[in-house]
């Protein structure tokens, strides 16, 4: 289960609250299985909120029913403090971003623009004005009376964020919406978007795989898997702090090693990791015996030789060495066959030991996350 | 061998294409005789235009046809239309058996629809005439309106429904401003097949007809008994070359669809 995020001092109003939300799919008598599972949150006015996971975790289910694409099995959805649960998705104050666009293909872009606008009834004359000052604030006001076929991709995108935005809705879904784009649009994107988060105050609500993606743009992310939230909180507090293994392991790349409590006094923990023993502070509820994952970043890691250096060691045989640029990264194997990456960053260090050759990596004690889910 | 092979190809291709066109092209060549045969060459005239034009027959024929080819068109086009839509956006139970059932006129004899539509009528009490005319060309198009805009409905993006939902358009805007307008050129082309499926049908026009709803091919046909002149040959030049401007609508719109990337 996610553990409580403390609001923050003097926590803004709540945008939207999601109680108890399940969907189910491929419900028989016997056996359902859901897409999104007893999700219990709340998403702050003006929050750059992210639903992060692989695929098939229930992140764009999650976003469907805030939409109102998709109705929650049971359970109850609030936008502004208002029950929505039921409402039709054209009666939500809220606008979406397709993955992929979903232009209208047999209007021009200043016509898709305006839709919004046009099916509610809004004078042509301030339809004209919106429209255009939102294309500008994507740079696309040039492109009014083309259609969405002569556009690029990055170029839809924009269109696609004006005719979201145009309607001023108090929550803006983003349904993986840069996933088309190649690498460098997609930064370029990512910036853009954030600055028009911030410019604007709305609250985006970001769907993505991309674990670097939620921890530029977003204030708080949710980590997703098998349609539960695994952790909630901020881009640093989920990569240093990860609450359970999953976690761990999707953010960033993490050695996760099993090991085994063997005695404990007061707040200190010995542990037997790999065939190296140790001692870590912790005030987890931990007893001789018990198993537990210890959680070390590669970069955390350094090649030791002799007693100099960080006390805690992992010794075993260097079995790769990858070459990244201004780093290597290296495969430990150790006694028990499993393995550690240490990332290091290329020097003339002569200490490093050949593919083959036995070696010792080390790392400062604070560097250790003890997970025990 | 392998240049006899090589030949073969070719000249079967083309044995084929005489088989096909020299019929019509024959038929056409004489629609121009001076004479009044129609396998004797007696000189170039367009006399047999202008008495087809003028035919009482022909032109009371022309005119069921092209009234019973608009409306039913009309008719079918939207049955068909609605039937695809229900199928492609709509989940409903027995959808395959639907389907099947809408489209079973296309495999079922014409002959045996057009038994069967005579002996409604005249267990219903229905008098013969452009009702029974307009609805027997309805039953027989019905599946290719069905089938052309299944298939235009299919190959939408069922996000752009959505995309509308979501700017605030309810169930009637979105049918309106982004459904019809993208399914307008399958319509139309539906439209097209169905008025000219109409305009050449003959089986069931046979049976359902009335005194003074005879539709142009029935009427064509009583005339080869009373004797063959360069008249029927005139009119069927001008009827193929209505139904090739018709076809070439319908498949450059065909073909402006799928080409089109997705």
């Amino acid at each position: 289960m996610p553990p409580d995020t403390p609001e923050p001092a003097g926590a803004s109003r709540v945008a939207i609250e999601l109680i108890d939300i399940r969907k189910a799919f491929g419900a028989s008598d016997d056996q359902t299985t859901y897409a999104v599972d007893r999700m219990n949150l709340k998403i702050r006015a003006g929050e750059f909120f992210t639903f992060l996971g692989p695929s098939g975790c229930g992140k764009t289910t999650t976003l469907r029913m805030i939409a109102g694409f998709e109705e929650p099995t049971s359970g109850r959805l609030l936008l502004d403090g208002k029950e929505v649960t039921g409402v039709p998705a054209h009666q939500r104050n809220v606008n979406t971003v397709f993955q992929s666009y979903a232009l209208f293909p047999h209007l021009n872009v200043g016509e898709n623009v305006g839709f919004g606008l046009s099916v509610k009834g809004v004078a042509k004359e301030e339809i004209r004005q919106r429209v255009k000052a939102a294309l500008e604030s994507v740079h696309m006001a040039h492109a009014i009376v083309r259609k969405p076929s002569a556009l690029s991709g990055g170029q839809q995108q924009r269109v696609a964020l004006a005719r979201a935005l145009v309607n001023r809705p108090s929550v803006l879904l983003l349904d993986e919406p840069f996933g088309a784009l190649d690498l460098k649009l997609r930064r370029e994107m990512q910036m853009e978007v954030k600055e028009m988060q911030r410019r604007l105050g709305i609250t985006f609500i970001f769907v993505t795989h991309d674990q670097e993606e939620a921890l530029t743009m977003s204030d708080r992310i949710a980590v997703m898997s098998n349609g539960v939230i695994q952790q909630v909180g901020g881009p640093v507090e989920i990569y240093e702090q990860p609450a359970n293994r999953f976690t761990a392991g999707f953010i960033g790349d993490m050695n996760l090693v099993e090991a085994r409590v063997t005695g404990r006094s007061g707040d200190r923990l010995a542990l037997d990791a790999a065939g190296s023993r140790f001692d870590l502070q912790s005030d987890l509820a931990l007893q001789p015996g018990d198993r537990c994952t210890l959680a070390i970043r590669p970069e955390a890691l350094h090649f030791v030789d002799g007693d100099a250096g960080p006390p805690i060691r992992f010794s075993g045989t260097l079995s790769e060495a990858v070459y990244i640029g201004t780093d290597t990264v290296y495969g430990l194997a150790l006694a028990d066959d499993s393995r550690l990456q240490a990332r290091v960053r290329n020097s003339r260090d002569r200490s490093i030991p050949q593919t083959g050759e036995p070696g010792v990596v080390a790392c400062a004690p604070s560097a250790i996350r003890i997970l025990t889910q | 061998m392998r240049k006899m092979l090589a030949l073969y190809v070719p000249a079967a291709t083309l044995l084929g294409y005489v088989f096909l066109f020299a019929p019509l092209l024959v038929l056409v060549i004489y629609a121009f005789n001076g004479g009044r045969s129609t396998v004797v060459w007696e000189g170039f005239s367009l006399a047999w235009f202008a008495e087809a034009l003028v035919d009482r027959g022909l032109r009371a024929g022309l005119q069921v046809s092209v009234i019973v080819a608009i409306a039913s068109a009309v008719l079918a086009t939207a049955i068909g239309t609605s039937a695809a839509l229900a199928v492609v956006k709509r989940p409903f139970a027995g959808k395959n058996l639907f389907s099947t059932l809408v489209i079973a006129p296309l495999v079922l004899p014409e002959i045996v629809l057009a038994v069967g539509l005579l002996v409604a009528t005249v267990w219903t009490g229905v008098p013969l005439g452009y009702g029974t005319l307009i609805a027997g060309h309805v039953l027989v198009s019905i599946p290719f309106s069905f089938l052309i805009v299944r298939a235009a409905a299919s190959g939408l993006d069922p996000r752009l429904d959505e995309a509308a939902a979501d700017l605030g358009a309810n169930g009637r805007q979105i049918f309106v401003r982004v459904t019809l307008p993208l399914l307008l050129p399958a319509i139309l082309s539906a439209f097209l097949l169905c008025a000219v499926i109409s305009f050449d049908n003959f089986v069931v026009s046979t049976f359902v007809s009335g005194v003074g709803s005879t539709p142009l091919p029935i009427q064509i046909y009583a005339m080869l008994k009373t004797g063959l002149t360069p008249k029927i040959n005139a009119l069927g030049a001008m009827l193929i070359a209505v139904n090739v401007l018709v076809i070439l609508v319908v498949m450059g719109r065909y073909l402006k669809t799928i080409r089109k990337p997705s």
